[in-house]
């Protein structure tokens, strides 16, 4: 394999969004990234690309610029209307070839940690999943990529010195958005859907189904509000959703609670569910279990409502309410709508 | 129809921490275990043999001691196992493993279908199952939690995201990342271990996949481990409430409005 | 079962091998020893069901595979709800073929691991199987099979376990099993009221530390503790009940055994 030289490497500038987007709307994840590509641009004295792949996608290019990028890379075609990781990884692929970035960067959803994965293999480059944290080494230049490991026990820093683009996925719900400035100039550029990648796809999205029951899903939500075995039944998650829908919230279960069938492995949080990082994390009737912890220590107030004092989420709450889910709540929807 | 599923053996994680001292991994004492996720992997191998025909190869690369992953793999009911261990492969990142396990799919001959786990609950990337597909050229389907129907040519399944499920058709040969939705993973049996644990397991050197040097180990992976360090403590001190309900509902209702979260 | 205590058979509990151990047919010879030594005895040997959700070898497969003697009343196998209806049939089946009579009926821990029976596949409409529904699927589908005990925790909030013990008893328990107790237990007493014959479990090892989890406060891991004495302490107490021993320094404790119940 060629290594790339200092020269090489020279050719290669400005720092890349790979914007993620569900019909025709920006998702929150794409703000977040282009703060941070701000950020690292800066501090390379280079511009923040935000690349947009799909169907329609020219629309969003103007949002993206004010939302801190220089430039709006656009691929509008339509048979990148669903995504299908191949189509979408070779376009993506003959993008970097040609605009050489040196950072690229993409959210680490179910879809970017599908497609960025196959892009770093057919650019040659580096790839660190999940980051968390971002930096410009000052005396190298080159990224300097954290993210959690072994289920959140250890933060690794992890670098790629020799390769270009630098790629990373981050992790959504870690990086602060910036507001949009209307007023902010910038660039677009568009690109076809090169001819060498519109092989006939050798997949097919024959369907793509949105989840409609619980309004917000886990990922996207500010509040979770998350039962665990102390609901005792079925019955308690009702009065999770009421308050969820009160507050504009998502349910969230822990393993206990699914393991007893109370609520869908959908909303299981921790380390065999979904890892969340919500503004408000509030657990009722959770012990926490450390498997349950990893999936939620880092949001940015935990609340914990437990009879046991004594139980660990308690220990680790910011807020820890000892006291009956079934009167706290109700006494808190009260009190919300009181207002 | 023939398989390959990969699978990698994982410390537990729940036991995995850090020296204060020697700021390094303390994984000595550690139990190794096959990734829960490639369970999943392991188990709609078997069921998509059970329903139509073929063979199911366990593949994994590690040091000699992965040879228990792939016995537990054998314990389930895949055919064989194939340990794919080279000292050239130390330091592979997840471009040199997904290539050299690539190498190895492509020595099996004549596969089908590749199935993986989601991710790997040690390093958590999700980037080896794609990266396979991509040193293959086959086309993928992340985070499927079902398989609908498998024809001659394609598969029909459907993958998960945040927001929902899509059903797609995909051309075979292919790579799956599979989730726990997908089913329930077989307990083995006493006799199954017993037979799995006298079973041959055949080793790969990085020459017998024909890999380039160039390609594997610490020379072919792209990004290297600056440090590692525990995570950071959680700052602030807990409040207790521990009042009537309407007085703690008061107080939490205050504090989150002041923040504007409510 | 009462037949135990007025014969002075020891419930002794015997750990069978972990699915992952690395030496299994070490660890099936000494599981195997243990096995005719207690037997040879006269006690009643008791295997449990994957406790602490690590999965274990089944008791009725371990009994099948090694060909060990069973004797109708002197096996009892622990049977939790963390099979598949499949697998739970099929160590009921060889259980009624082996002739083993006795089982204990508990609702288990689980693992992400186990699956969980549910209430569709036994035919109870319940948002999760207990011990409750266990037993009852257990004497409706094998009727008059077994003598089936449940488990008694004097641990947990009291209300609560005397009324699924009441549910247990309705269900058709037949003798009740306790958790350790240590020298006495007030919560021991209630359970006179059921009109069963009542085991209880004396911890045998002088480790006390490991049943914190099990007694929901901590113990101090030098805590001193004399297991033959307690024995005594608790047959001095409970002369009318039977006695379960977890035995875990088994070639020192088990030659003491034989002259303690007189």
């Amino acid at each position: 394999m060629h290594t790339p030289t200092e020269t090489d490497r020279a050719q290669y500038r400005n720092v890349w969004v790979i914007a993620e987007h569900r019909d025709g709307k920006l998702k929150g994840v794409t703000f977040e990234l282009l703060g941070a590509a701000r950020r690292l641009a800066d501090a390379r004295q280079s511009e923040v690309w935000c690349v947009l792949l799909g169907s329609g996608v020219r629309a969003l290019a103007g949002e993206c610029i004010a939302r801190q990028a220089d430039v709006a890379l656009v691929m509008d075609d339509p048979r990148l209307a669903e995504f299908v990781d191949e189509l979408h990884a070779d376009a993506l692929t003959k993008l970097i070839e040609k605009h050489k970035p040196e950072i690229v960067v993409c959210g680490a959803t179910a879809r970017g940690r599908a497609l960025i994965p196959r892009v770093a293999v057919l650019t040659n480059s580096g790839l660190t999943a999940d980051c968390t944290g971002l930096d410009i080494d000052p005396e190298t230049g080159v990224l300097l990529q954290t993210r959690p490991a072994f289920g959140g026990n250890i933060i690794a820093t992890i670098k790629s010195v020799s390769h270009r683009p630098q790629m990373a996925t981050v992790r959504p719900r870690v990086m602060a958005e910036p507001e949009p400035q209307t007023a902010r100039k910038g660039r677009v550029i568009s690109e076809p859907l090169p001819t060498a990648v519109q092989h006939a796809a050798r997949m097919k999205v024959l369907q793509a189904i949105t989840n409609t029951a619980e309004g917000i899903h886990l990922a996207d939500a500010d509040f979770i509000i998350t039962g665990g075995r102390g609901l005792r039944g079925k019955k308690g998650f009702e009065l999770l959703r009421r308050f969820a829908h009160l507050v504009g919230g998502a349910v969230g279960a822990s393993r206990a609670a699914v393991d007893a069938g109370w609520i869908d492995y959908a909303h299981q949080v921790g380390q065999t569910g979904q890892t969340v990082q919500p503004k408000v994390y509030m657990a009722c009737g959770v012990s926490g279990q450390i498997q349950h912890l990893v999936g939620m220590q880092s949001s940015d107030i935990i609340i914990a409502v437990n009879k046991d004092p004594n139980a660990p989420l308690m220990k680790l709450a910011d807020f820890a309410v000892v006291g009956d889910v079934f009167e706290i709540l109700p006494a808190m929807m009260d009190e919300i709508r009181r207002v | 129809m023939k398989i390959v599923v990969c699978i990698k053996q994982v410390p537990a994680t729940h036991e995995v921490s850090i020296d204060p001292e020697t700021k390094r991994l303390k994984r000595e004492s550690v139990e190794a275990e096959v990734n829960p996720f490639d369970l999943y992997a392991i188990e709609e191998g078997l069921r998509l043999r059970e329903r139509f025909g073929g063979e199911v190869v366990a593949l994994s690369m590690g040091p000699p001691q992965a040879q228990w992953a792939l016995r537990e793999a054998l314990s389930m009911g895949v055919d064989r196992g194939l340990l794919l261990s080279d000292k050239a492969f130390a330091g592979s990142d997840t471009w040199a493993t997904s290539y050299a396990l690539a190498r190895a799919v492509e020595t099996v001959g004549a596969v089908d279908l590749v199935l993986c786990g989601k991710q790997a609950i040690d390093g958590d990337t999700a980037q080896v199952g794609p990266g396979i597909a991509a040193h293959l050229g086959w086309p993928q389907a992340t985070y499927v939690s079902h398989v609908q129907d498998a024809g001659a040519k394609h598969l029909t399944v459907t993958r998960m995201n945040e927001d929902g499920h899509d059903v797609v058709q995909i051309d075979l040969p292919a790579v799956l990342t599979v989730v726990k939705d997908i089913n329930t993973p077989r307990v083995p049996k006493l006799r199954d271990c017993r037979t799995a644990l006298r079973a041959e397991v055949a080793v790969l050197t990085a020459d017998a996949v024909r890999a380039e040097p160039a390609r594997i180990g610490l020379d072919g992976s792209p990004t290297r481990v600056v440090k590692i360090n525990p995570p950071p403590p959680r700052g602030g001190k807990t409040l207790v409430l521990d009042g009537s309900p309407a007085e703690t509902a008061r107080r939490l209702v205050h504090e989150l409005r002041m923040k504007s979260l409510v | 079962m009462q037949h135990h205590i007025d014969k002075k058979m020891f419930h002794i509990e015997i750990l069978s091998p972990k699915q992952k151990s690395q030496k299994l047919e070490e660890d099936l010879a000494s599981f195997a020893d243990k096995y005719r030594r207690a037997f040879d005895a006269g006690h009643v040997i008791c295997i449990p069901d994957n406790p602490m959700g690590n999965l274990a070898f089944q008791g009725i497969e371990l009994i099948q595979e090694l060909g060990l003697p069973v004797h109708g009343d002197q096996v009892s196998v622990h049977i939790n709800t963390f099979h598949t209806k499949r697998d739970l049939d099929a160590m009921l089946t060889a259980a009624c073929d082996l002739g083993i009579s006795h089982m204990l009926v508990i609702s288990g821990d689980g693992s992400p691991r186990l699956p969980k029976l549910t209430g569709k596949e036994v035919g109870y409409d319940v948002e999760a199987v207990t011990s409750v529904e266990l037993l009852r699927y257990i004497r409706r589908e094998y009727p008059g099979k077994f003598h089936i005990g449940v488990a008694f925790n004097p641990y947990e909030p009291q209300d609560h376990e005397l009324e699924k013990m009441h549910r247990k008893v309705d269900a058709g328990a037949e003798f009740i099993t306790t958790q350790p107790v240590i020298e006495s237990h007030p919560a021991v007493e209630s359970l006179w009221q059921f009109g069963l014959p009542v085991v209880i479990e004396c911890w045998m090892s002088k480790k006390i530390h490991l049943l914190s989890e099990c007694v929901g406060y901590e113990i101090p891991e030098d805590t001193p503790y004399d297991p033959v004495s307690n024995l005594q302490t608790l047959m001095a107490k409970y002369p009318k009940c039977g006695f379960y021993l977890a035995i875990l320094g088994f070639k020192t404790q088990f030659p003491i055994l034989k002259d303690v119940w007189k």
